[in-house]
């Protein structure tokens, strides 16, 4: 056992008669398959954020000018850049698949009279949203639209 | 008894009176092929050493009494078989509880989060006898009926890392039965567990790690009804912004 909990998790507002030993986790419950994927998925926020701060620096240089603007395009074509675009791709993926499988369950039993539809209506429905926007972004983002 | 197999158990032993912290002891065990996790436990009890105390109550994964971790995963120790594991098998005390000796965890902190949700029929008025029984639909029942079968082993509270890290956060237990009662179709309490639902600690703190979920030994969705309640407690939230009296008929 590894004393990684809050010393004061589930602890009662007064404490009791008896001395007790403060609450533990188990040892090495990182490495455990299901808190591995969970672990993944909060790692994807520091992508996130770092995806953040590459935002403010594209619109500070879109901002700046033409030149500005250019150089951070060159920049791009960087290997490192291109690494960091397709990690952040895995990570968007990754988070999307989780949610959309957590989704339906998370819907309430009815709201009012109406009832959510079934599990598999609302996956599918997700999917063909998250193809529908990829589709009219690359649409927008080859000159398809507004060119 | 010629199936009889040695296994060793590792299992953490904790005297308030003796130990500043729990240490492990180990104990060789003739295993029978049938035995849960909690036999041999008895086993070691009965016939090793008197001094480990564990808890349990009705061997059939009814009274939630014998959850511990085993080999680091929350378990009802009386349902899972010895054959699902290796030569050693290592027995602790349920994660994130404070321990009170060897395998026995403080569950008073878990009873008063449960005593903050109302986990009970809340009505403006009941129901007098004249006026007959209260119906409720196959289908009324269906909307909360996996949540009543809950048996508070607190298997949830050992998985969820939340707990680990938030020590007024509710849990999943306790708000998968408050909110059980606030979809029982003969309760009007529904706006005043999403008011204590909204509070500081409870449903928004939850991560939606779904680990309740998955070591639940019920198959009981907690991290289903906490998000449930999230989204009930905002929609309550806005109706009171946006209705007169909060939509109240």
């Amino acid at each position: 056992m590894a004393p990684s909990a809050h010393p004061r998790a589930m602890a009662p507002a007064r404490p009791g008669r008896t001395r007790t030993a403060p609450p533990q986790t188990a040892e090495g419950w990182y490495a455990q398959p299901r808190m591995r994927r969970y672990l993944l998925f909060d790692a994807t926020g520091l992508v996130y954020l770092l995806l953040g701060f590459l935002m403010l620096r594209v619109t500070w240089a879109l901002g700046s000018g033409r030149v500005a603007w250019d150089r951070v395009l060159a920049n791009f074509e960087n290997p490192l850049y291109v690494a960091f675009h397709l990690l952040s791709l895995v990570a968007v993926v990754f988070v999307a698949v989780r949610f959309f499988r957590l989704f339906p369950k998370a819907q309430p039993p009815r709201i009012g009279p109406l009832k959510p539809p079934p599990a598999p209506m609302i996956h599918g429905l997700l999917y063909a949203a998250w193809i529908a926007i990829t589709l009219l972004f690359v649409t927008i983002l080859c000159g398809g639209l507004f060119a | 008894m010629s199936d009889v197999e040695r296994k060793t158990f590792v299992v953490t032993r904790f005297d308030p009176d003796r130990d500043e912290v729990p240490k492990t002891q180990s104990y060789e065990v003739p295993c029978q092929p049938d035995w849960k996790i909690l036999d041999a436990l008895n086993f070691i009890k009965d016939h090793i050493d008197a001094s480990l105390s564990h808890r349990w109550s009705c061997r059939m994964a009814v009274c939630g009494s014998c959850g511990m971790n085993v080999n680091g995963e929350p378990k009802l120790t009386c349902k899972v078989p010895i054959s699902d594991y290796s030569d050693t098998i290592e027995v602790a005390p349920l994660s994130n509880f404070p321990v009170i000796r060897d395998l026995v965890v403080e569950l008073e902190g878990f009873l008063e989060k449960l005593e903050a949700v109302k986990p009970f029929i809340l009505r403006a008025k009941e129901l007098s006898l004249d006026e007959g029984t209260t119906r409720q639909t196959p289908e009324e029942l269906e909307e909360f009926k996996q949540f009543s079968m809950c048996i508070n082993c607190m298997l949830c509270y050992a998985a969820c890392p939340v707990v680990a890290n938030e020590p007024e956060f509710l849990g999943p237990a306790a708000i998968a039965l408050g909110h059980r009662y606030s979809l029982d179709t003969r309760d009007e309490g529904a706006a005043v567990r999403s008011e204590i639902f909204r509070g500081e600690g409870t449903v928004f703190s939850c991560s939606y790690a779904n680990e309740c979920s998955e070591v639940c030994p019920k198959n009981v969705d907690p991290a289903a009804a906490v998000n449930q309640a999230k989204f009930n407690s905002v929609i309550d939230w806005a109706t009171r912004l946006v209705l007169p009296r909060g939509g109240e008929k």
